[in-house]
């Protein structure tokens, strides 16, 4: 399953500036950690108002995850 | 002939539409263009016949619709096979006679309670991000509905009965009931159902997540 790439291609349909989206995993025995770099005026975007957004990104992430067994947390950072 | 085409006429055909572009405010792709006159010279500068054109402007709506409609299911079935769900998507028009120009998609396949979630809460963030994608590439809001397997459709019926049901029991008893917690989305169907019901009224309360609809004696 492809996590970061799923959560890449939410992220960029969602910015002004694609080209500044960028994921990076960090993985680890039990869990593994999304990273969501956008660009300083995109921030919103992919937050949304007391992190509504990001919320719902993290519902669709956590479905995509569920078949790997794992703990996904997306932070963006 | 449409009755919103217009002739306009210059002194040769480009100009002529070229003016009619200008006048109606359209893109050349968004009109179809008919020679009325080809025009002539004459001799001399005299006698020379202006060239006119009838523009009639194309089904821009339509095309529209046409166009969010399957961008809308495009971005939620690479959305559904990046969240490895197996599913097709089905565009249909949203029966709610509010919203002439919404529409439904609605994702069919097997086994997708996954998609719905505790209380349908994954299927409104779906929805929620579908809908942010679909208005980020069309610039403009986009009025959808996601549904799974029908889901909604039902859950509005359910909805519907209990809210029924309910307000007969407490004209019975003029006790008022409250409902279990739910969405604000769900809610409204029990408002909107009992909003002309002659002896009984409805009130929410609670916060957030633990927001109740409560049925009262009028």
């Amino acid at each position: 399953m492809d996590l970061p790439g799923l959560v890449e291609y939410i992220a960029k349909s969602l910015v002004e500036d694609p080209s500044q989206v960028q994921v990076e995993t960090v993985e680890s025995a039990n869990s593994i950690t999304l990273e969501l770099h956008v660009a300083q005026n995109d921030m919103g975007r992919v937050i949304g108002k007391s992190g509504r957004i990001a919320n719902a990104i993290r519902t669709l992430v956590r479905v995509a995850a569920l078949r790997e067994g794992k703990r996904v947390n997306l932070e963006i950072v | 002939m449409s009755e919103s085409s217009r002739e306009f006429s210059g002194k040769t055909i480009d100009e002529a539409i070229a003016k009619g572009l200008a006048e109606l405010g359209l893109p050349r792709e968004a009109v179809n263009i008919e020679t009325v006159r080809e025009g002539s010279r004459g001799l001399l500068g005299l006698g020379g016949e202006d060239a006119a054109v009838r523009l009639t402007p194309l089904a821009l709506p339509a095309e529209e619709m046409k166009d969010s409609r399957s961008s809308a299911q495009e971005i939620l079935e690479t959305l559904l096979g990046g969240m490895g769900i197996k599913a097709g998507v089905q565009v249909v028009d949203d029966p709610a006679p509010e919203s002439p120009n919404a529409f439904v998609l609605n994702i069919v396949g097997d086994d997708l309670g996954v998609l719905i979630g505790r209380r349908g809460e994954t299927l409104r963030d779906l929805e929620y991000i579908t809908r942010l994608m679909v208005a980020q590439k069309l610039g403009k809001p986009a009025r959808l509905v996601v549904d799974v397997e029908g889901y909604r459709t039902r859950r509005e019926r359910v909805l519907c009965e209990l809210a029924k049901r309910m307000a007969e029991r407490v004209e019975a008893s003029r006790q008022p009931i409250t409902l279990e917690a739910m969405p604000p989305n769900e809610r409204r169907i029990i408002h909107l159902t009992l909003r002309d019901h002659p002896n009984v009224r409805t009130n929410s309360i609670g916060e957030g997540e633990h927001r109740r609809v409560m049925i009262l004696h009028k």
